[in-house]
């Protein structure tokens, strides 16, 4: 993976983590007003989830370059 | 019979909100890839000055906003040129406390002279 490609791969998770922060964070205060009687716990829940997400999603982009994805013509020396 | 319905239509209302949010976060690509996150996000940094501007007109607000200025500093250019300075110091290093020592060495027999 050129350096050029990582950068773009990193700066995509950061803003992939603030989105889904943000995403988890409002959906989760939604509940806590609407059902849980504003308890802290959905908010906390929410974001936690969020940020979760992101991170496989993160996990996901900066592996991808190494796996073998079904279709591609050149298969690699690790096939027997 | 009314009393019954107020909080099964109040449920339902609280239900309708609820579902709805998620609806619209899943739909507007909030909850999926990064690629769709990332569009998004350009898709909301799109609509939002001309929608802060129609909101400021509608309350009669005329000041304009200060238009963000836009920095020129690169963290990864920043990073990478800091690395190189610390490595090639460190490489220098010896060879540099070699010389400074036997300069203040040769600056003490000079004084003691």
């Amino acid at each position: 993976m050129s350096e050029k490609e990582l950068g773009k791969k990193w700066d995509r998770c950061l803003a992939d983590g603030a989105i889904k922060l943000g995403t988890g964070l409002g959906l989760g205060i939604v509940f806590s007003v609407l059902f849980f009687k504003r308890h802290t716990w959905p908010i906390s829940l929410g974001s936690g989830a969020g940020l979760g997400m992101a991170y496989a999603n993160c996990q996901n982009n900066l592996r991808s370059h190494y796996m073998l994805h079904r279709g591609d013509k050149q298969r690699g020396s690790t096939q027997c | 019979m009314a009393t019954r319905i107020w909080p099964v239509m109040k449920l339902a209302t609280k239900v309708t909100i609820a579902g709805g949010a998620v609806y619209v976060a899943y739909d507007s690509g909030l909850l999926g890839n990064s690629e769709q996150g990332s569009e998004a996000l350009q898709k909301a940094k799109a609509v939002i000055p001309p929608a802060m501007e129609e909101w400021m007109k509608y309350f009669g607000v005329e000041a304009q906003l200060p238009t963000i200025p836009k920095i020129e500093f690169s963290p990864v250019d920043a990073w990478n040129s800091g690395v190189q300075w610390t490595i090639s110091n460190l490489s220098e290093a010896p060879t540099k406390a070699t010389e400074y020592t036997s300069q203040g060495l040769q600056y003490l027999k000079d004084l003691t002279k």
